[in-house]
């Protein structure tokens, strides 16, 4: 009998872990006590009022979640149906020789710093959507525009869709698409029939995590989203034109000035960490949905 | 039809993407030279060099990495070895998931009250470095887990039969199995803290006026994407233009080196992942 000792490797990776998990809590935690100036003036108000002025000490963020919408929706729209042609491609009808290659590429482009891509939003697509503005005849008076800031991160969140949505295609066993064939089905058949059904719960997965990095993306889009406070349109023929104007979302507003002018001032600070709540907790809404669809895949597969 | 219309898709994706890099190399590759990346940067940026972007950078991912390696580590060993599979597991794993989805920005903000305000840092690379590091966390210790599961449960018993106590498992086994997880995890870390702005706007990165920093309080360093973001926002000088697409080419390079040593190691985890 050995006498007991002290596990010092399971001490310290318990203090690790308590480290690790504290920081997502602590992080709620002071963005809430932060928040509390803020909220006392009316949740409501900040989320429904199209106020925002820190001058004016008012605090409405309805533009900027607007703006985040927007922008997130458009990305999705436009990144979604080629992320899944991609996917659908890499694993149900490239070579398997090829499929390597393509995905070790795809993982490389997920790796490309968003301020990269913010640089050749400002250098090149801010003047590319310029002059299809002008031969539209659309009247928008810059490339910097919701549409513009939308279509940059779809750009932006195509490879990590991509390779979630194989990932989720990938799961689904061969045998499945073997009767499929069997039965006769083509090669299109089965894949709609058998193999997207089966995988439909990582396929929104996919969706879900590219959303979260659309909705929590800065840089890429404080550079390009033309950063013009309180714009929301009254009409639906209004939305339709806010999308060619500047506009500001929840992280371009963030990336500012604000949070440090707001050093010192409880209630601008406060409204500033409320916004980064609000944020914070579309991401986490977002980001734990997925993860539940993705535990249902990784049950039935085992 | 579907496989007219999934291969073009396929070759859309793959050409947008391929000329993002083709055309920030192509311009960045007329401004680099030598003299670009080993002097100082002059006139705001349209003149000089970026040597001390390139060193700030490296201070804040190599400070990112020595605060999350032992952290990933850490929970990795605990949940993979010494919880038993069930809810303590998944709850950790979804905390880990969670804490990846946490915008970059928030991060930063977070930094910003904490560690430049509360602990009275001020800007300083070890603020932004802690920053970071908090950051790459989820994505270190996911590389490290998947590389943790693939070792072969013999090994494991086969230590245990000798009659090795848990730790010593841990220290002789584990660890040596899967260190390269550890470091994959680390390289993929990297990658995403050398090119993130968002969170060192706040906590580190100052645009000009500062070398390598001598103290740790209110020590602020250049760095690559913060120079880039700055610029970028009136970049109309020609001259600055230049300078700020071959920055953009280096940064693009040093991300790309450490994604690529990484990546085989990387694909692999994944096949061996699989096949348990």
């Amino acid at each position: 009998m050995s006498r007991p000792r002290v596990d010092t490797v399971r001490l310290t990776g318990a203090a690790a872990t308590a480290i690790t998990a504290s920081a997502l809590l602590a992080v709620i935690a002071l963005l809430a006590a932060q928040s509390i100036p803020a909220a006392r003036q009316g949740l409501l108000h900040f989320v429904s009022a199209n106020d925002w002025s820190y001058r004016a000490a008012t605090f409405g963020a309805a533009a900027m979640i607007y703006g985040t919408v927007v922008v997130s929706a458009i990305a999705l729209l436009l990144a979604a149906p080629l992320s899944f042609a991609t996917a659908v491609f890499l694993s149900e009808i490239c070579h398997r020789r090829l499929r390597m290659p393509l995905k070790a590429a795809i993982e490389l482009l997920a790796g490309i710093p968003s301020v990269v891509y913010g640089l050749v939003g400002v250098l090149f697509l801010r003047d590319l959507m310029g002059a299809a503005f002008e031969r539209l005849q659309w009247n928008a008076w810059q490339g910097d525009t919701l549409l513009t800031a939308g279509i940059l991160l779809a750009v932006m969140i195509v490879p990590t869709m991509t390779t979630l949505a194989d990932d989720a295609l990938r799961s689904v066993p061969a045998r499945s698409r073997d009767a499929a064939r069997a039965l006769g089905l083509t090669r299109a058949e089965s894949v709609f029939s058998v193999v997207v059904p089966q995988a439909r719960s990582g396929l929104v997965a996919a969706v879900l995590l590219g959303l979260g990095r659309a909705l929590g993306e800065t840089i890429a889009v404080f550079l390009i989203v033309g950063r013009a406070d309180n714009r929301l349109p009254e009409s639906f023929a209004g939305a339709m034109r806010t999308l060619i104007e500047p506009g500001q979302t929840i992280t371009s507003k963030l990336g500012g000035a604000e949070p440090n002018i707001a050093a010192g001032d409880p209630l601008h600070g406060g409204a500033i960490a409320l916004l980064a709540l609000v944020l914070l907790s579309l991401v986490l809404l977002v980001t734990l949905a997925a993860d539940r669809l993705r535990t249902g895949t990784f049950a039935e597969e085992h | 039809m579907l496989t007219i219309l999934c291969t073009f898709a396929a070759l859309f994706a793959l050409a947008i993407l391929v000329a993002m890099i083709a055309i920030v190399v192509i311009r960045g590759a007329g401004g680099l030279s030598w003299q670009f990346l080993t002097t100082d940067a002059r006139n705001a940026g349209a003149a000089g060099g970026i040597v001390y972007h390139i060193a700030g950078t490296l201070l804040l991912v190599l400070t990112a990495a020595a605060v999350a390696a032992p952290l990933a580590a850490g929970t990795g060993i605990i949940s993979h070895f010494y919880l038993p599979p069930g809810r303590g597991r998944r709850a950790i794993e979804r905390l880990l998931h969670a804490l990846n989805g946490v915008p970059s920005i928030v991060f930063g903000l977070f930094g910003l009250a904490v560690f430049v305000r509360f602990l009275g840092l001020q800007k300083s690379w070890l603020a932004g470095g802690l920053v970071l590091g908090m950051m790459i966390v989820p994505t270190v210790t996911v590389a490290f887990t998947e590389k943790l599961r693939a070792i072969p449960r013999a090994n494991i018993e086969a230590a245990f039969g000798l009659g090795l106590s848990r730790p010593h498992v841990v220290t002789t086994v584990i660890l040596p199995q899967s260190a390269a997880g550890l470091v994959t995890g680390v390289l993929l870390g990297i990658v995403r803290a050398a090119g993130e702005t968002a969170p060192i706007l706040f906590t580190a990165a100052i645009f000009a006026g500062a070398t390598l920093p001598r103290g740790i309080v209110d020590s602020p360093v250049l760095a690559l994407p913060y120079h880039i973001f700055v610029m970028a926002q009136d970049a109309f000088d020609p001259a600055m233009t230049r300078n700020l697409w071959a920055t953009a080419t280096v940064l693009l390079g040093i991300v790309m080196t450490f994604s690529a040593i990484a990546l085989p190691l990387r694909m692999r985890l994944h096949e061996e992942a699989r096949h348990d």
